[in-house]
């Protein structure tokens, strides 16, 4: 087995994979190293019974605006997607609905939000009309563009993401927009608090809360990757990953799995190679790289268990162990049922005229209500471990991709609850692990109250993976924290995950980070390696063909002035 | 209240996408169907040859039997299907296609199958002979010595004969007979032919625990143990369950390297594609289609389906002669199936038994008490019951990978019985007491087993998830005489070659079988590069060109 490759890469999940297949189509010789059974991290089905597909993390495709897609040419490699006619379903206490619609039906869905406000019935079709011919630029600005250098004096007109959204909505931004939090832009544009809450809540499952300050426009950017995606891969998340794989592999990528590595070699200050834990399955257990260390595991194992206290200073090791993940730690469940949720009350009615949607929210009592639960969960003065504390997000992929169940079976997968993270709980680490069967069945006691159907005949089987669990299949998901390091305003840009890390380049020489904890965090968004490219290719490691383009927004290290485009 | 329309969901289509999807069309040299071991071995050989090739898989992950999944949710892993690799020391694959290099290794511990009694003797059958004569000596000094001597002529028919020959087109029975009558290892294997396993083993050995053991491992894949014909198998199967490895990682590691190849050489693999149709026009394959609407045109299509799915259900009755059509219908799945119990425990399975080795061995045989009484389990089972006593294998697959369990102490494992499909009471109705005898009969032989989580497989879960394995059918058919050789499937596609023009079948249902040996895949490649006229990269392993040369030597089309 070769033992020698241009650039190793340390981690086979979705952020591994895309920085794989960037440098094997530029030509470099490359090796990813990942220590589970299969790549993918995040990006997993499971078959846990015959023709049963659960997602247990990862669920819907966010990337929609991914330059990736086309630079890697996935659709060659299999590509496919399954759009969802309504992409997600808010259900208040009363048991009313609206739906959100997708990418292209968000006008006629408006129509289910006339029975909450009228007002934001008129407003919503023409905040979405403004947005939507500006998506893929307000996307590509905010997540798909390197940090700018951390210490380089911006204006913050100049922010891309800025930039972005004030050509995309002019007068129609709200003026608190890039300081303020979710919430409060939401107070200001809505209305109705259950669409406030949809709105909210889809930021908060797609990586950002809305009470976190500062981070509106990243909040309403998740919600505009879910819109843009609308819908799944074909199959389930782990299919998208399967593309990425196929593609780094096509083009010469050695992809090693069950091949845990132990430590970074650092030889003189610089990122010599790597060696394998001794359960490895490889046989050769050192592997040298040539031009780069790629670290696509999270920046903690990277810095305070594979780089070692030998290479770095006390101060930038508590930095790093200071890095919060506290956030994104989800208790997921996964039910088989034979029928799909019938809906009751009028959600039933929304749900015959507008069409099954593929995800639900609920319940919903009063807006302010739902911020406070937010506050809570990620507050210290309780230990919240129960369903109830907080609305439900129920996917349910077997509405509009049939391969995910046998036939007469259905699945909802995943269903989430966002729970602190399992080092906050007053009880110890351990203590959700413990109250698995109570939380699931509360849970379930909440579902049946919106669809009465779902009585303990229409279920055939549950599964649960808690924080805890999560961590232990997928060490990157530290604290059970799909994003693994929280969206926050002081790890954002140029502070994701520390300012000195930001440009993805390290203390060690040709060693970088390509993995969530870096900017732009979560959601298999082919974002992080995208980014990193920019940086591989400004220090001369890479020269990809004609096939790459570059953030417009894209700032070099030698510019370092005139930040706007 | 509502009900779920599908009419609003399913074939949602947006007015645009920014997504480019994999084509609607497309077109390719080959078109593989199945990403099993052997869709997935024909097609790296032949994607190496410069076709282009894509392998369509209906699952969402490939492999068939190759499978390694989380069923014991979360973080243990289990090979639901595929776990004993019985023919990595002669499968062409391994070393032609160089799949160590994705980081491919098997384990092949010498403590290979063990039994255990309930007078808390052990039984122990190992790789290295002397072991097992040893073991043997236990029992009975007599079986001891015959075994070895057995052994040796034994080895020489699989060495020599029974081994080079899965990987070479079958040969008709009557030029079979003629060319193993040249030699006196050849006219061992014709004599034993015409034995049923069970004369073969009672002949040879006195104890009843030494013959129920070997009668096991004999039959265990499907052999009758009283029907005679294909007794030639019984020292393969034998030998076989002496030189067992498991795939380090999982048995999905051995379809994911294979996958590699095909796709570093530019081929394409495409998963949760079920086929629903291959184009036949005018008596020649052109394509299949797919059940989201895309279609692939082929010149060469290759099925590794089972032949109801691959030419009744696909290429369909229309384009099939009345001859082929009444011998796909004559097609016999196997008389039984498996369920399978998979544990997590805190600890390995310890037997307690006379000799603690035999808590290494790779397989532990428990529930064995005499011939009669196996059979006895076995012909309960071919009539829809099980009640009573079960006899079954286990393996604790952590002790030699212990990257299955990701929880730090906790073992993973699994107990397999064979069982029908038509269960008498039905699968819905018993799988949970049908578990608990399970769980109860290994508990019984491993007292310190305290099980944690378990699930179990159902021979109607196994055809959930591999259609294809219809009622269970691991192999896609029986092995029976009318059923083996020169005629699995039947006499017009053994050779992997049907009367369709450009048709191919290469699965566990076409010569030589099932049990990931890979030699209907490699038979299949050889044969369609040979048709398609590009050069073979690969030449034979000397093992089998002897063998070729020994006995065909003036047939040029094998070689």
């Amino acid at each position: 087995m070769d033992s020698r490759y241009d650039v190793v890469i340390v981690g086979g999940g979705h952020n591994g994979m895309t920085i794989a297949a960037y440098l094997a189509k530029s030509g470099l010789s490359v090796c990813v190293l990942e220590s589970r059974l299969e790549i993918g991290g995040a990006q997993e089905n499971i078959e846990p019974m015959p023709g049963v597909r659960i997602d247990p993390h990862a669920s819907v495709l966010y990337a929609a605006a991914a330059p990736g897609f086309e630079q890697l040419e996935l659709h060659k490699y299999g590509f496919r997607m399954e759009y969802w006619n309504q992409y997600g379903m808010a259900i208040d206490t009363e048991h009313r609905a609206l739906v959100s619609g997708n990418r292209w039906t968000y006008a006629e869905a408006a129509e289910s939000i006339r029975v909450f406000s009228e007002k934001d019935a008129e407003m919503w079709p023409l905040q979405q009309a403004a947005i939507a011919p500006h998506t893929e630029d307000i996307l590509r600005a905010t997540f798909w563009t390197p940090p700018f250098p951390h210490d380089l004096d911006v204006d913050n007109a100049d922010l891309p993401w800025v930039q972005a959204w004030t050509k995309a909505m002019g007068d129609l931004l709200p003026g608190n927009f890039f300081e303020a939090s979710m919430v409060d832009v939401l107070d200001d544009i809505y209305e109705s608090g259950t669409l406030k809450a949809l709105a909210g809540l889809g930021a908060w499952y797609s990586g950002a809360a809305p009470t976190w300050e500062g981070m509106a426009p990243q909040a309403f950017g998740g919600t505009l990757l879910a819109a843009y995606g609308s819908g799944s891969p074909k199959g389930g998340m782990h299919t998208y990953a399967h593309a990425i794989a196929r593609a780094a592999i096509a083009h010469g990528a050695r992809v090693l799995v069950n091949c845990p590595v132990e430590e970074i070699i650092v030889e003189n200050g610089r990122a010599a190679g790597v060696i394998l834990a001794d359960e490895a399955a490889a046989a050769g257990k050192t592997i040298w790289a040539d031009k780069a260390v790629i670290s696509a595991v999270d920046v903690q194992q990277t810095f305070l268990k594979m780089v070692g206290p030998r290479h770095t200073d006390p101060s930038f090791r508590q930095n790093i162990s200071d890095i919060s993940l506290k956030g994104g730690s989800l208790y997921v469940l996964h039910i088989v049922t034979r029928e799909l949720p019938k809906w009751g009350g009028q959600a039933g009615e929304v749900v015959d005229r507008f069409g099954y949607p593929g995800s639900a929210l609920f319940p919903i009592d009063d807006w302010a209500d739902v911020t406070r639960q937010m506050r809570e969960t990620y507050s210290r003065k309780r230990t919240p471990t129960g369903a109830g504390n907080m609305p439900l997000a129920v996917l349910m992929p077997t509405v509009y991709d049939r391969t995910r169940a046998p036939e007469g079976m259905h699945v909802l997968s995943p269903i989430y609850i966002n729970l602190p993270p399992p080092e906050y709980h007053v009880e110890g680490p351990h203590a959700v692990n413990e109250q698995v069967d109570r939380i699931t069945r509360e849970i379930l006691d909440i579902i049946r109250e919106y669809a009465p159907n779902m009585t303990d005949d229409n279920i055939v089987a549950t599964f649960v993976n808690t924080p805890e669990d999560s961590e232990f299949r997928n060490a990157g998901l530290v604290g059970g924290n799909w994003y693994a390091t929280r969206h926050c305003t002081d790890q954002w840009w140029t502070k994701r995950p520390l300012p000195e890390l930001s440009r993805y380049r390290t203390p060690i020489d040709k060693l970088y980070l390509c993995h969530q904890t870096s900017f732009p965090g979560g959601l298999c968004l082919m974002a992080v390696p995208y980014n990193l490219m920019h940086i591989l290719i400004d220090d001369g490691l890479v020269e990809p063909g004609s096939w790459w383009y570059p953030s417009p927004y894209h700032m070099k290290d030698t510019e370092k002035t005139g930040a706007a485009r | 209240m509502t009900g779920y329309n599908p009419e609003l969901a399913y074939g949602y289509q947006p007015p645009e996408t920014h997504l480019q999807e994999f084509p609607r069309q497309s077109k390719y040299d080959v078109a593989v169907i199945g990403a099993g071991p052997n869709g997935l071995i024909a097609a790296a050989y032949l994607a190496r040859t410069g076709l282009k090739v894509c392998v369509v898989e209906r699952r969402y992950e490939i492999g068939g039997g190759l499978a390694t999944e989380e069923i014991l949710f979360p973080s243990h892993y289990s090979n639901p299907h595929a776990i004993y690799h019985m023919m990595l020391d002669y499968m062409p694959p391994m070393q032609d296609l160089g799949l160590d290099k994705h980081g491919l290794t098997f384990v092949s511990p010498n403590a290979q199958t063990g039994a255990v009694f309930d007078d808390g003797s052990s039984l122990l059958l190992c790789r290295m002979i002397e072991d097992t004569k040893d073991s043997i000596a236990k029992f009975s000094e007599k079986d001891s010595e015959t075994f070895g001597r057995v052994w040796r002529k034994w080895r020489q028919v699989v060495d020599e004969l029974v081994a080079p020959a899965t990987y070479l087109p079958p040969v008709a029975p009557i030029d079979l007979i003629e060319a193993m009558e040249q030699t006196e290892i050849g006219k061992e294997l014709l004599e034993l032919s015409e034995q049923s396993p069970i004369e073969i083993i009672t002949d040879l050995f006195e104890n009843e625990k030494v013959r129920s053991l070997l009668l096991y491992a004999a039959c265990m894949w499907g052999l009758d143990a009283e029907e005679s014909g294909l007794g030639f198998m019984v020292p393969l199967l034998i030998d076989r369950t002496m030189n067992k490895g498991i795939c380090y990682g999982g048995s999905h590691r051995l379809a994911a390297a294979l996958a590699r190849e095909v796709i570093q050489h530019g081929g394409t693999v495409l998963d949760t594609s079920e086929v629903v149709n291959i184009r036949v026009e005018g008596g020649v394959a052109k394509g299949i289609d797919l059940e989201d609407g895309r279609s692939i045109d082929a010149g060469i299509v290759m099925s590794s389906l089972d032949p109801h799915t691959t030419f009744l259900d696909l290429v369909g009755r229309e384009n099939l002669s009345p001859s082929l059509t009444s011998s796909v219908e004559r097609w016999e799945w196997e008389k039984w199936s498996f369920f399978t119990t998979h544990i997590v425990t805190d600890d390995r399975p310890r037997y307690g038994t006379d000799d603690p080795w035999a808590d290494d061995a790779f397989m532990t045989v428990i529930g064995l008490d005499t011939v009669d009484g196996l059979l006895e389990y076995w012909d309960g089972v071919i009539e829809g019951r099980i009640d009573g006593r079960i006899v079954g294998h286990a393996t604790c697959e952590t002790i030699y990978d212990p990257t299955l369990s990701k929880v730090p102490g906790h073992e993973v494992g699994f107990l397999q019985i064979h069982a029908p499909y038509d269960l008498e009471g039905g699968w819905d109705q018993r799988t949970k007491e049908i578990e608990s005898l399970v769980v109860d009969t290994w508990k019984g032989a491993a007292p310190n087993l305290n099980v944690i989580q378990r699930h179990s497989e159902t021979p109607v879960g196994i055809e959930t998830r591999l259609p294809h394995m219809r009622r269970g059918s691991i192999k896609h058919g029986a092995y029976n005489p009318l059923q083996m050789g020169a005629m699995r499937p039947n006499d017009e596609c053994s050779s992997s070659r049907t009367p369709i023009d450009g048709l191919y079948v290469c699965g566990a249902s076409t010569y030589p079988g099932g049990l990931i040996i890979g030699g209907p895949g490699y038979i299949a490649a050889n044969i369609v590069a040979e048709d398609a006229g590009v050069d073979k990269w690969w030449t034979l392993p000397d093992y089998i060109q002897k063998y070729h040369d020994t006995y065909f030597a003036e047939d040029t089309s094998v070689a």
